[in-house]
């Protein structure tokens, strides 16, 4: 059975047409769009593993050498299986720094544009062999489909549309998430057909050529030579060979590096298809020894390789052959479109990037898309090149091994980024060209030109196609061997090992905190237009102050190193991490060091160790934790503290700072002391530079309020931390300060009242002696005129009397040694008695009195000083009371207390005065009405008393007027029954 | 890094051995599709692991 040349080529060109679709649905946003994030397409899209290995290969390997051939499914297998610590950290580190390639990842990891090259070229050359199998796989396929067909008609057609198509959709990104969204669904699609495409036939060989299962026992049972039934003993050698090249091709071949990493939609994923993708190659390793025996039981004629094809053309069934052959189409376009663009942005980085920077370029991305593209171009031309000269005179078998054993070249480097950080770009460099100098002398050579090199040297083995795998591994072995003893001999420098530690297993990098030549992000952007044009380099740099949340213009020295890494970070999505870190190391340069070295970015790595927080298991945890305690025992102190480096960059400012100040640590870690409100910059940036450790009572005027700060610092240099920088703590004095003031306040106002006391002791008995010749005079004349200055003697004297007795008492009061002699004393009697004696007084004759107090309100205290306490609130009410106005005293119990008010309906007291009534000498009344002594009196006698004084004018809330006067004292609680002891008291 | 180390030596002794493995695998007393039962095992306790994995660890 056999089909025309044209309608293969239509059958084919109909299925890439689909494939078309299918990635330019995608692109438009169509329902498609929905699913390139999923798991399932994800997992999918790494079935372009298996290329045509998957239809003829495996199949042909089956024939020859029985289950040997599931090497190359179980190796990957194995490398997914334990995604978890080969895949994952190799994708954690290419989303952080946007390496889309393994070239990246060993330029960046390696600090070398060499060791990007260099891998870049091996890459290529793997992957003409690779590519050369899949174009031979589709040629002879068709050719045995359509015999008039000509092989190189279908090569060249075949080749344009995989060029075309990758072009299309490979050579642009998507603008938010990075990916080839359409590009995905269509290799998921592929993978899709090439595993329907198996299942299909195997069932069918099961069902129509055995009849079911017990059929093909029978068929097995007959036919026991170990050549039909796969019985073969495995070949230990070429097994172990396949089966490594099949683990390390999870890393290092370009396509399914750039299928795991680069095109990751979630971590997530990568989980899923840790057991997603050893599925999908069971799946499509299950049919492999059923095409085989069909082969065999059909007696088909074709190569063992091309069995599919052979059975499904044997059983006469068009549409399953056609199937077959679109299974196989699928299989190498899928394959091929992104080797080829994964070659082609390898090449871009790290061939045609380093040699010329795009300088001058009006639109960057345009520009580097159509090198991308250009470079697609000539890569498939090339393959075409070699398939057309070299491939098609080889077996599909020892393409493959030429191809991987070329890619596992690259696995010690790759391991050596997650797990060994000793290595360096020396050791790399040298064990990469070591093993690919055995590589092209043992397996490329012979092989593809006969050129062999060891039987001119006269060795006693050469290479063959029963010895390839003893090749492989002395190239890796001597890779490996380079590699390790160049890595330990020679000196790594700084710059690499940091970027070491930045991508080896659970470690942080350690950023050293140094000062940027651009003080803003606007300086950035007129720094990085010199190699990138003023256009792109603003829409860089705005496009990693988005991503990191960063204000339009940044000048902090902590943010502006995160912007500094971040367009590094993006630049090397676009250029490479070689070309990307060259632009910003040129560009975005450090100031020179001034001095011997410079602190860790502590704040850089809080900020990793945070993100961290729930991967940090066992010790590394119990230290994390310990870590916090200290951190949150520091923010919280109630002392404001605050950390600076030694180039005054704050590096720690906690709670109590920033209710102090006003200022979030959010705005100002991070940034130099210069960066705070002039105040607070002079007063800590002069403390910092100073030498002295302590400064007290500083006065900062802080919102129209005059603070007392004191300052202390520490240097925090020592054996363990050898950065410098110190710590400073400021405790707000400005209450303290204010009780002290009020403490000198009282002070000399009891000084003063000691001297008024002195003073009217000296005082009162020439007075007394003046009154008693007053009282002589009248006594001896009887001269009206004189009689009169003599009473008017007599009353000036009496009121010196009353003046010099108000001070006295004044001088008096404060002193609580009284307390002990207290008494119980019944406030009815005493406001009585006050009454009373009020009333012998001529004034305020028409002032009504009421006592409301009740009998049996008691308190303990002196009766005589409270009732100068009511004879003073008495008095001033009725001075103040209008004629004819009432004076109530009311009193209550309320728990513990006793509550008496004194509430008259007098004029009240100005608001303004409130604050001042209880102060000596304070009155209001005219010069000769009062001292100012009386209230001040009532207040200290209170004190005494351990009662308070409230004044409230006006009295309620209801009036206008009058003025209330509140006592609360201690009550005094008589015992029920003085005859009841209590039980513990002692009888 | 120790938990690493132990899963390296276990991959080295599981690819030094597998060889013996897969014969032991396609011996002829064994269906033909021993290997994928086997080989399908391997794959639920890949799928158990990852069904029971903390989200945040590594």
């Amino acid at each position: 059975m056999s089909f025309s040349a044209t309608g293969l080529l239509t059958a084919s060109l109909l299925y890439l047409i689909v494939l078309f679709g299918i990635a330019w649905g995608t692109e438009r946003g169509t329902i498609l769009r929905r699913w390139v994030r999923h798991p399932v397409i994800y997992t999918l899209s790494l079935g372009v593993y298996a290329g045509i290995w998957a239809v003829y290969g495996a199949i042909g390997m089956a024939a020859d050498s029985g289950y040997g051939f599931l090497a190359y499914y179980l190796g990957i297998s194995g490398a997914f299986l334990l995604a978890p610590v080969l895949l994952n950290p190799i994708l954690r580190i290419g989303r952080a720094y946007q390496l889309t390639s393994l070239a990246d990842l060993f330029a960046y990891r390696y600090r070398s544009q060499w060791a990007g090259t260099l891998v870049t070229l091996c890459s290529a050359a793997a992957i003409l062999a690779l590519l050369s199998m899949q174009i031979q796989a589709v040629s002879v396929s068709a050719s045995l489909l359509a015999p008039d067909a000509s092989p190189k008609v279908i090569s060249v057609m075949f080749s344009l549309t995989v060029v075309l198509f990758t072009m299309l959709f490979g050579a642009r990104r998507h603008q938010s998430s990075g990916n080839h969204q359409g590009l995905v669904l269509a290799i998921a699609f592929d993978s899709l057909v090439k595993v329907a495409a198996l299942l299909v036939l195997g069932g069918v060989i099961l069902f129509n050529v055995f009849g079911g299962t017990n059929g093909l026992e029978e068929w097995l049972t007959e036919t026991s030579h170990p050549e039909a039934t796969m019985a073969m003993a495995i070949n230990d050698g070429s097994w172990r060979a396949l089966l490594l090249m099949s683990f390390a091709a999870a890393l290092v071949l370009p396509h399914m590096y750039h299928m795991t990493f680069s095109e990751n939609p979630s971590p997530r994923a990568l989980a899923k298809a840790s057991w997603g993708l050893p599925l999908y190659l069971l799946l499509i390793g299950l049919p492999v020894p059923l095409i085989v025996w069909g082969g065999q039981a059909l007696l088909v004629d074709a190569p063992p390789a091309f069995f599919s094809i052979g059975v499904a053309q044997a059983l006469d069934s068009p549409a399953l052959t056609l199937l077959m052959y679109i299974a196989g189409l699928s299989a190498a376009s899928g394959l091929m479109i992104v080797s080829t663009l994964a070659l082609s942005g390898m090449v871009l980085n790290h061939v045609v990037l380093p040699l010329k920077t795009p300088r001058d370029q009006g639109d960057i991305y345009r520009w580097l898309q159509w090198v991308k593209r250009l470079l697609i171009a000539v890569i498939l031309f090339l393959a075409l090149l070699f398939h057309e000269t070299i491939g098609r005179h080889l077996d599909l078998a020892i393409l493959g091994a030429i191809s991987l054993s070329g890619t596992l070249q690259l696995l010690p480097g790759a391991l050596g980024v997650i797990y060994w950080p000793e290595g360096n770009r020396r050791g790399l460099i040298a064990g990469l060209v070591t093993g690919l100098l055995i590589w092209l002398v043992t397996m490329v050579l012979p092989f593809s030109v006969a050129a062999d090199i060891l039987s001119w040297m006269k060795l006693p083995i050469t290479p063959g196609y029963d010895n390839w795998h003893l090749f492989t591994f002395i190239s890796l072995t001597a890779n490996i061997s380079v590699f390790a003893l160049f890595s330990i001999i020679s000196p790594a420098s700084p710059e690499e090992t940091s970027a070491a530690q930045a991508c080896s297993m659970g470690a942080l990098s350690r950023p050293q905190r140094r000062e940027l030549l651009a003080a803003s992000s606007n300086e950035f952007v007129q720094q990085l237009a010199e190699p990138l044009g003023i256009r792109v380099a603003r829409r860089e740099v705005e496009r990693a102050l988005s991503q990191l949340k960063l204000p339009n213009v940044e000048f902090r020295p902590y943010q502006l190193r995160r912007l500094r890494d971040q367009v590094e970070i993006n630049l090397s999505g676009l250029l490479g991490p070689a070309v990307a870190r060259d632009i910003v190391k040129r560009h975005l340069g450090f100031k020179p060091l001034t001095h011997g070295g410079t602190g860790q970015d502590i704040r850089y790595v809080e900020r990793a160790l945070g993100d961290y927080q729930n991967q940090l298991t066992g010790l590394a945890g119990e230290l994390d934790n310990l870590r916090r305690h200290y951190r949150q025992t520091l923010q919280n102190l109630p002392i404001p503290a605050c950390s600076v480096g030694e180039d005054g960059e704050i590096l720690m400012w906690n709670h109590a700072m920033e209710s102090l100040t006003n200022i979030s640590a959010e705005e100002v870690v991070g940034a130099k002391l210069l960066a705070l409100p002039e105040h607070w910059h002079a007063l800590l940036d002069d403390f910092n530079r100073g030498d002295e450790l302590h400064r007290y009572k500083h006065r900062l005027d802080l919102r129209g309020k005059p603070h007392w700060l004191n300052l202390h610092k520490a240097a925090l240099s020592g054996p363990d931390h050898p950065e410098g920088g110190s710590i400073i703590l400021v405790e707000d004095q400005t209450e303290t300060r204010l009780l002290e003031d009020e403490l000198m306040h009282s002070e000399r106002l009891a000084s003063v009242g000691r001297l008024a006391a002195g003073v009217a002791h000296e005082i009162g008995n020439p007075v007394t002696g003046i009154s008693s010749l007053a009282q002589n005079l009248k006594l001896e004349t009887d001269d009206p005129s004189i009689l009169e200055t003599a009473d008017q003697i007599q009353q000036q004297t009496r009121r010196i009397s009353t003046i010099l007795q108000s001070l006295m008492n004044f001088a008096r009061t404060g002193n609580h040694a009284h307390a002990n002699r207290y008494e119980p004393v019944v406030l009815h009697r005493c406001v009585n008695e006050s009454i009373n004696l009020l009333s012998l007084s001529d004034k305020g004759l028409g002032i009504r009195f009421v006592n409301e107090c009740p009998p049996d309100l008691q308190v303990l205290g002196d009766e005589q000083r409270l009732v100068q306490v009511f004879i003073n609130l008495l008095a001033n009410a009725r001075d103040a009371s209008p004629d004819g106005g009432t004076i109530l005293v009311s009193g209550k119990a309320d728990g513990y207390s006793a509550i008496i008010e004194v509430v008259d309906e007098g004029s009240g007291i100005p608001a303004d005065q409130l604050d001042h009534i209880f102060e000596p000498f304070y009155t209001t009344k005219a010069p000769n009405q009062g001292t100012g002594l009386g209230l001040s009196l009532v207040y200290s006698i209170i004190e005494e008393h351990y009662g308070n004084i409230q004044v409230e004018s006006p009295s309620g809330p209801e009036s206008s007027r009058g003025t209330c006067v509140r006592l609360r004292l201690p009550a005094y609680e008589p015992e029920a029954e003085t005859g009841n002891s209590r039980p513990n008291e002692r009888s | 890094m120790y938990i690493y180390r132990l899963v390296f030596l276990l991959v080295l002794a599981i690819y030094i051995f597998s060889p013996n493995i897969l014969d032991w695998w396609t011996s002829p007393e064994n269906a033909w599709y021993s290997p994928y039962v086997i080989w399908g095992g391997l794959i639920a306790i890949g799928f158990w692991l990852e069904w029971r994995r903390d989200p945040n660890e590594f």
